[in-house]
């Protein structure tokens, strides 16, 4: 049984778009995107936005509901991804090393089939589309198999499905260029420029506390269930100095010095890290407002 | 703004007046989002109820039963829902995927609300597994408040409490956490799925509270705009407080005009445009009875807005005794309900002389005038034109 996090990052994306309109901005940069729910909705609401972060699959469902501003998926496109398609050929057991830990035998092989399938989508925006819609297949039965009773078995093409046609109802337009990279938090600041930018500092260690449903849909598209986090961010600013207090605090001062250039830049944290986060970012930048509407989701917006 | 007589300094009454007023903004909210009238009255009683099982603190109880309340104000004036706005559907569905955030706003705005109702509020339609809207939080980055008006919703639009409970039932790990939907099943076989009737709770309105008046203007400008008839309420208050005037009204019944002036427009929502039509010809007028019943009935039962209603309800009546929908003729139409009626019929008349000046021969007072004695009191129309002479 894997232990699933009680808790996620909240990043409110109402909340930064209000920001944002407060302080006239109209591009965005947040390096530490995450999963880019947050920066659908800005550019839905017209902001160009850009994203970075080092795992890949998040850049990967970027591509589909951030970069790509018309492509969805018909019916017939959705069944190529749901199910095996007659001729072509499988790694059925290529997550066999999570069958009776993690998921059924069942689950097992569709994870195999999906993973093939969505490398012959038409698109890069198909197929961001359809990673996202997949991991929410994947975060249910992680559920489903801590709770077996209180939720429904439901077909996992069916379930994929429902969850694929979910993900593309976000795809829109804002007729301004958003993109996103798969890159280090430096290597985004250099190669890109907005009126904000949108840090939300990784908690210290948060290598060794990040949620499983994370990781491990990123040893799902790497096709290595045995990937670790480490692997990815053993080079990064964050991996390599994450035990360590003092050099944490200098990652954090690095980035808002390399960030000195924006006009505008919020930096996300909450009541538990305010303490450590706030005197590194008043040190930055002189004007500092923190905006705090509730304990979880607290602001330190800086202006020039 | 002055809308109300003095309170004489009795702090119980103003209270009093603001709660009516947020429960008149509620009921405004239902109408504009389309959903049956006492919609928010039912959620914000089985928010609560469910919050307690849900073991939401209870110092937030009152701001779920107020966000419960005011949970669709956003709908008034959102893009997919407004007058004239035909969106294709996918853009429609992607305006109201706002409404939230925008009802969010309303409340933050609203000095007198517990700090925690807005984001009750923004919060209410996110789904566990984050394909919610607006914000696609997801696991428990949503808070249990708004969790409570999340399922809140699914008893009020059920047909049957049961419907409700296999909704959830079914929809575990997906919209909803497991342990919410458990909790909702123990609600429902602990309550028989029935709640108190919604009581506003004053206590939690803040001392520092909003002016009545000033947000019931507000609330009459949103509606406006969502009409698509901006500035029309300011317009037949300015007219309607000044023709009561001039005909000597007594302080009680310009009181009751000046709020039927500003909510006399809630009854289109959701029932059709009134201004889409000629106001003196009757063709519509069946249709502009049904608005005048649905705008009193918003106002029924809400003390300090109630006297406000026969005269919104009254206003499709004509002198001559054949409007609708009572029949009523000459001075058994209430005083303030003759005003109401022509002071609305001059602005639209108005506006649309001046928009089409090639398109009308006779001026709005000339129109208004042929119709004094069959539609409208003379004496009223007399006052009315004076009025708009005044402030031309």
């Amino acid at each position: 049984m894997i232990e699933l996090h009680e808790r996620t990052r909240r990043i409110s994306p109402t909340r930064i778009h209000e920001i944002l309109l407060r302080y006239g901005a109209k591009s965005l940069v947040d390096p530490f995107m995450g999963l880019p729910t947050h920066l659908n909705y800005l550019k839905r609401h017209g902001i160009a936005v850009h994203g970075g972060d080092v795992l890949e699959w998040f850049v990967r469902v970027g591509e589909g509901i951030v970069v790509n501003d018309l492509t969805i998926l018909r019916d017939h496109e959705v069944a190529e991804i749901v199910e095996m398609i007659p001729g072509r050929i499988y790694a059925l057991d290529l997550f066999k090393a999570w069958e009776g830990v993690f998921f059924t035998e069942e689950q097992c092989v569709y994870l195999g089939v999906w993973f093939d399938n969505v490398r012959n989508l038409r698109s890069d925006g198909q197929t961001g589309l359809a990673i996202l819609g997949l991991w929410r297949v994947f975060c249910y039965w992680l559920q489903k198999a801590q709770e077996p009773d209180e939720m429904p078995d439901l077909p996992p093409s069916e379930l994929a499905w429902h969850y694929i046609r979910q993900s593309e109802r976000w795809v829109a337009s804002n007729m301004r260029r958003n993109t996103v990279r798969q890159s280090d938090v430096m290597q985004t600041l250099e190669r890109q420029r907005a009126d904000a930018l949108l840090f939300a500092p990784p908690p210290r260690n948060a290598l060794h506390h990040a949620d499983p449903r994370i990781w491990m849909w990123e040893a799902w598209w790497q096709g290595n269930p045995y990937f670790t986090l480490e692997h990815a961010y053993r080079d990064t600013l964050f991996g390599a100095r994450s035990n360590d207090p003092a050099a944490y605090q200098r990652s954090i001062a690095g980035i808002l010095s390399e960030a000195g250039e924006y006009p505008l830049l919020i930096v996300a944290t909450n009541e538990s890290r305010l303490g450590e986060i706030e005197p590194i970012v008043r040190n930055a930048r002189a004007k500092v407002e923190c905006y705090a509407p509730n304990e979880s989701e607290i602001y330190l917006i800086a202006t020039a | 703004m002055a809308l109300f007589q003095e309170a004489d300094g009795d702090p119980r009454v103003a209270l009093d007046r603001l709660a009516d007023v947020l429960s008149y903004y509620g009921a405004v909210g239902d109408a504009a989002a389309g959903l049956t009238f006492g919609f928010s009255l039912r959620k914000a009683a089985f928010a609560r109820s469910i919050a307690e099982v849900l073991e939401v603190e209870a110092s937030l109880l009152d701001a779920v039963s107020i966000a419960g309340l005011l949970h669709a104000v956003g709908a008034i004036g959102n893009p997919a829902l407004v007058r004239e706005n035909d969106l294709p559907e996918r853009l429609a569905t992607m305006e109201r995927w706002d409404i939230p955030a925008a009802g969010a706003r309303i409340c933050a705005a609203i000095g007198a609300l517990p700090e925690r109702v807005a984001d009750i509020v923004r919060w209410q339609a996110e789904a566990w597994d984050g394909t919610g809207f607006p914000d696609q939080l997801r696991w428990n980055g949503i808070p249990l408040p708004s969790v409570a008006l999340a399922l809140a919703d699914r008893v009020v639009r059920a047909h049957e409490p049961e419907e409700a409970l296999a909704s959830i039932a079914e929809e575990a790990g997906r919209s909803f956490a497991p342990a919410h939907s458990r909790a909702f099943m123990l609600w429902f076989h602990r309550t028989g799925a029935e709640a108190e009737p919604f009581t506003f709770p004053r206590t939690a309105l803040l001392a520092d509270f909003s002016d009545p008046g000033d947000l019931l203007l507000d609330i009459a400008d949103r509606i406006d705009r969502h009409l698509a008839v901006p500035g029309r309420a300011r317009n037949v208050l300015r007219l309607a407080e000044a023709s009561a005037r001039a005909l000597g009204c007594t302080a009680p019944e310009i009181e009751a005009l000046r709020i039927a002036a500003l909510t006399f427009g809630a009854g289109e929502l959701g029932n059709g445009f009134e201004s889409t039509l000629d106001p003196l010809v009757r063709l519509g007028l069946e249709r502009r009875a049904e608005q005048a019943q649905a705008g009193a009935r918003l106002l029924e039962g809400l003390p300090a807005l109630a006297a406000a209603a026969p005269l919104v309800a009254a206003r499709a009546e004509w002198f001559d005794g054949t409007g609708k929908p009572a029949g009523l003729a000459r001075d058994v139409i209430p005083i303030g309900a003759r005003i109401l009626a022509t002071a609305i019929a001059y602005d639209a008349i108005d506006i649309d002389t001046r928009a089409r000046p090639a398109a009308r021969r006779a001026t709005a007072g000339e129109r208004l005038d042929g119709a004094a004695g069959t539609h409208f009191d003379p004496r009223v129309v007399t006052a009315v034109l004076d009025a708009a002479k005044a402030h031309a």
